[in-house]
């Protein structure tokens, strides 16, 4: 057998909200794309309580009618605020039953945390409360060199990762989750690191590595060669040692790296619009990236509010835009088209006018190293799965976490 | 493919569209930009529109406008009176106090407020000017009982138009008639078709967004045009409009920003107001298919949506 990657909770019927609980994070990782952290943007239960109702009031509207939903928390770091997340998540429960919601029992609390936190008693007493509905995933970029890079305490002075306070938490956490899975970026900086660091995070018992190249144009020459060489050792190191067996790797999938049809295969790849995301200030956003802290460049793009609601006009955009009309003519001719991806906020922040159809680029090299890995990394699975009189594997998909 | 540039000759130069007036000073464009723009736009053989302000043009200026073939857009209190094919009305009151001409066009902006006015008013001036352009100045506004009284305005006018049909009169009505000869799409097109230089010898898709933002400009008289991501303007590029036929819809790139955020995107309100009014033109149509034997390749089906939004799902 081939490991696969779990495909997302409800992924295709439910509703992702997301609280940006708070702007404040313990650490500064240095490829992250919030450049409006900070201390003093909160979220009150008042405002969150107000945006709980309204979501709930709302039970049958097309935003909200969804079979399931996703209620996620994110930062900076969204455990700072587990006091905060846990009176939500008991006030979502509670009214969910209250209203006999069609969500009660088909819902789910979602984490993405930096993990440093994660042992605290008030943590744990709040995922021994809602384990049934709960997926964390803990963010460990690799190897203690690699993650450390990156991932470092804020604060004047020496810089000082975050590895050693992340890493001691792992073992509490698959235990809880074992099928957890993490999320690991590269930034330029990382290239070399990235065989040993995926192989690390195996080692410690991740069976489910989801990677990705960071949006932003920080992509160096030569940087795609690089990249294409530590992933076909990668691959080798995956292939040679039956990895594959147990383990997954979202650089490799299937089906990628081919040309796309502008009327068969012309969906958006980003979720934003679909989304909802929440602030502090009460206000709407397609999604988080596109809230003021996000945003680098441009005007956050608010779609409503707690007091007035969504404003569906501002969605529609969202809703209507695919992957050509938004794409270069290069990319829409581009032969290895399927499979590269796109962050719509980043899109949006990177363009020349404030608007969400044109595709920022920058990734364009990477990809089409990846692809040259990918096809390497199957080729040679393949050919050594017929050497050992195995069949091929079904097709595979990846769920590819932006 | 660039038709036309709009010169304004003031800040305060009057609205002829969705956007407001926000008069900026009161700056007239220097003689130097008019001479500057002027020749633009006969370099890039662009039809020429200026547009008046309330207020007299400085001395000297006629004697440059006249200087290129150019239609004239005037506010009907212009404090001089110049031979102008195109003037604009804000309000029921001031159209109900103008004497056109048979050559003239009207332009009649007016609030939700007065739309049952129309009937009335398209009445009174039926026969006495060439066409009527109404625009609603507050489209983004209508609630769903407004989309009702609208349509039933429509329908109102919709038979005044059919008594012109029948009585061989034939001024236009921008939300009724356009519709009954459009095979496709014939829209705005500001940004693509036709650009507009503000005073300040700067370029924009139309004046609205200079008032909104006038450091977004598409470059100046010296740099030249640079309209960045110009394809956004056009057609192709604008998910439910190419798949509209609503086409005489004046599909507002800047409207479309204020309610979207996007030029390419319509409002709700937008495009249920344009399916209304084709809708009314496509009972005239039929009307006149039926009685009076008119062969014509135009054709207006019937649909069951108000808003090509709603069919998105489709697409």
């Amino acid at each position: 057998m081939i490991k696969n990657n779990d495909s997302s909770w409800q992924s295709n019927i439910a509703k992702t909200i997301t609280f940006i609980v708070t702007k404040d994070c313990q650490l500064a990782c240095k490829y992250c794309y919030l450049v409006g952290k900070n201390t003093k943007e909160r979220m009150s239960w008042d405002v969150a309580k107000q945006a709980i109702d309204y979501i709930l009031d709302n039970e049958y509207d097309e935003n909200f009618n969804h079979d399931s939903v996703i209620f996620d928390f994110i930062g900076g770091e969204p455990f700072l605020e587990i006091e905060l997340i846990d009176q939500i998540c008991d006030y979502i429960k509670s009214e969910l039953y209250r209203r006999n919601h069609h969500w009660f029992n088909s819902y789910r609390f979602s984490f993405s945390t930096n993990g440093i936190n994660y042992h605290e008693e008030k943590v744990q007493r709040f995922i021994e409360k809602n384990i049934t509905h709960l997926s964390i995933g803990i963010t460990i970029d690799g190897t203690q060199q690699k993650h450390d890079l990156n991932r470092i305490w804020k604060g004047d002075g020496p810089e000082r990762g975050s590895y050693d306070d992340v890493v001691r938490n792992i073992p509490l956490w698959l235990s809880q989750f074992p099928g957890g899975a993490t999320k690991v970026t590269i930034s330029s900086a990382d290239i070399p690191y990235i065989k040993e660091s995926v192989l690390h995070l195996y080692s410690l018992g991740i069976h489910e590595v989801n990677i990705n190249c960071v949006f932003e144009d920080v992509w160096e020459e030569g940087d795609d060669k690089k990249f294409e060489e530590q992933l076909m050792e990668l691959a080798d190191a995956i292939i040679d040692n039956d990895l594959y067996k147990d383990y997954a790797c979202s650089f490799y999938t299937e089906h990628m790296g081919k040309p796309m049809d502008c009327k068969l295969e012309n969906n958006n790849w980003c979720g934003a619009g679909q989304m909802l995301a929440i602030d502090a200030a009460g206000n709407f956003y397609p999604c988080t990236r596109f809230a003021q802290y996000s945003l680098r460049d441009k005007k956050a793009w608010i779609i409503g509010n707690i007091h007035s609601g969504i404003d569906k006009n501002k969605l529609r955009p969202f809703l209507t835009l695919d992957r050509c009309t938004q794409s270069t003519q290069e990319c829409i001719d581009c032969e290895v088209a399927s499979g590269c991806a796109w962050c719509q906020g980043e899109n949006y922040d990177a363009a020349d006018t404030p608007t969400i159809y044109q595709r920022a680029t920058a990734i364009c090299k990477m990809h089409k190293a990846r692809v040259r890995a990918n096809n390497y990394y199957w080729n040679k699975l393949y050919r050594k799965l017929e050497l050992e009189g195995e069949e091929k594997p079904a097709e595979k998909t990846f769920n590819l976490n932006c | 493919m660039l038709k036309y540039l709009v010169i304004q000759l003031a800040d305060d130069a009057v609205s002829y569209c969705h956007y407001e007036n926000v008069t900026k000073g009161g700056q007239f464009i220097s003689t130097e930009n008019l001479k500057a723009a002027i020749r633009f736009g006969m370099v890039e053989n662009l039809n020429i529109q200026f547009v008046y302000p309330k207020r007299a043009l400085p001395v000297g200026y006629a004697e440059i406008i006249e200087t290129i073939d150019h239609t004239k857009i005037l506010p009907c209190d212009a404090s001089v009176v110049y031979d102008s094919h195109i003037v604009v009305f804000n309000g029921v009151t001031e159209i109900e106090n103008y004497k056109l001409s048979k050559e003239q066009i009207a332009i009649l902006r007016i609030g939700r407020n007065e739309i049952d006015e129309l009937p009335r008013i398209f009445n009174a001036l039926n026969g006495k000017c060439a066409r009527v352009n109404v625009v609603i100045t507050d489209i983004d506004k209508f609630t769903d009982s407004e989309f009702d009284s609208y349509k039933a305005t429509l329908t109102q006018l919709g038979n005044t138009v059919k008594a012109n049909i029948l009585a061989g009169d034939n001024t236009q009505l921008n939300l009724l008639t356009d519709r009954l000869v459009l095979k496709a799409m014939n829209n705005c097109n500001a940004g693509d078709e036709t650009v507009t230089l503000m005073p300040n010898g700067k370029f924009y898709p139309c004046a609205g967004f200079y008032y909104d933002n006038a450091e977004e400009d598409f470059g100046d008289l010296t740099r030249g045009l640079q309209i960045k991501n110009r394809q956004l303007f056009k057609l192709d590029y604008a998910p439910i409009c190419r798949h509209c036929d609503s086409y005489h819809c004046r599909r507002c790139a800047w409207l479309n920003r204020k309610t979207t955020l996007e030029v390419n995107t319509p409002s709700h309100e937008q495009c249920v107001v344009a399916h209304l009014e084709r809708n009314e033109s496509g009972r005239i149509l039929q009307y006149i298919k039926d009685d009076f034997e008119y062969n014509t390749e135009v054709n207006i089906p019937q649909i069951s949506y108000l808003d090509p939004f709603e069919e998105h799902k489709k697409w």
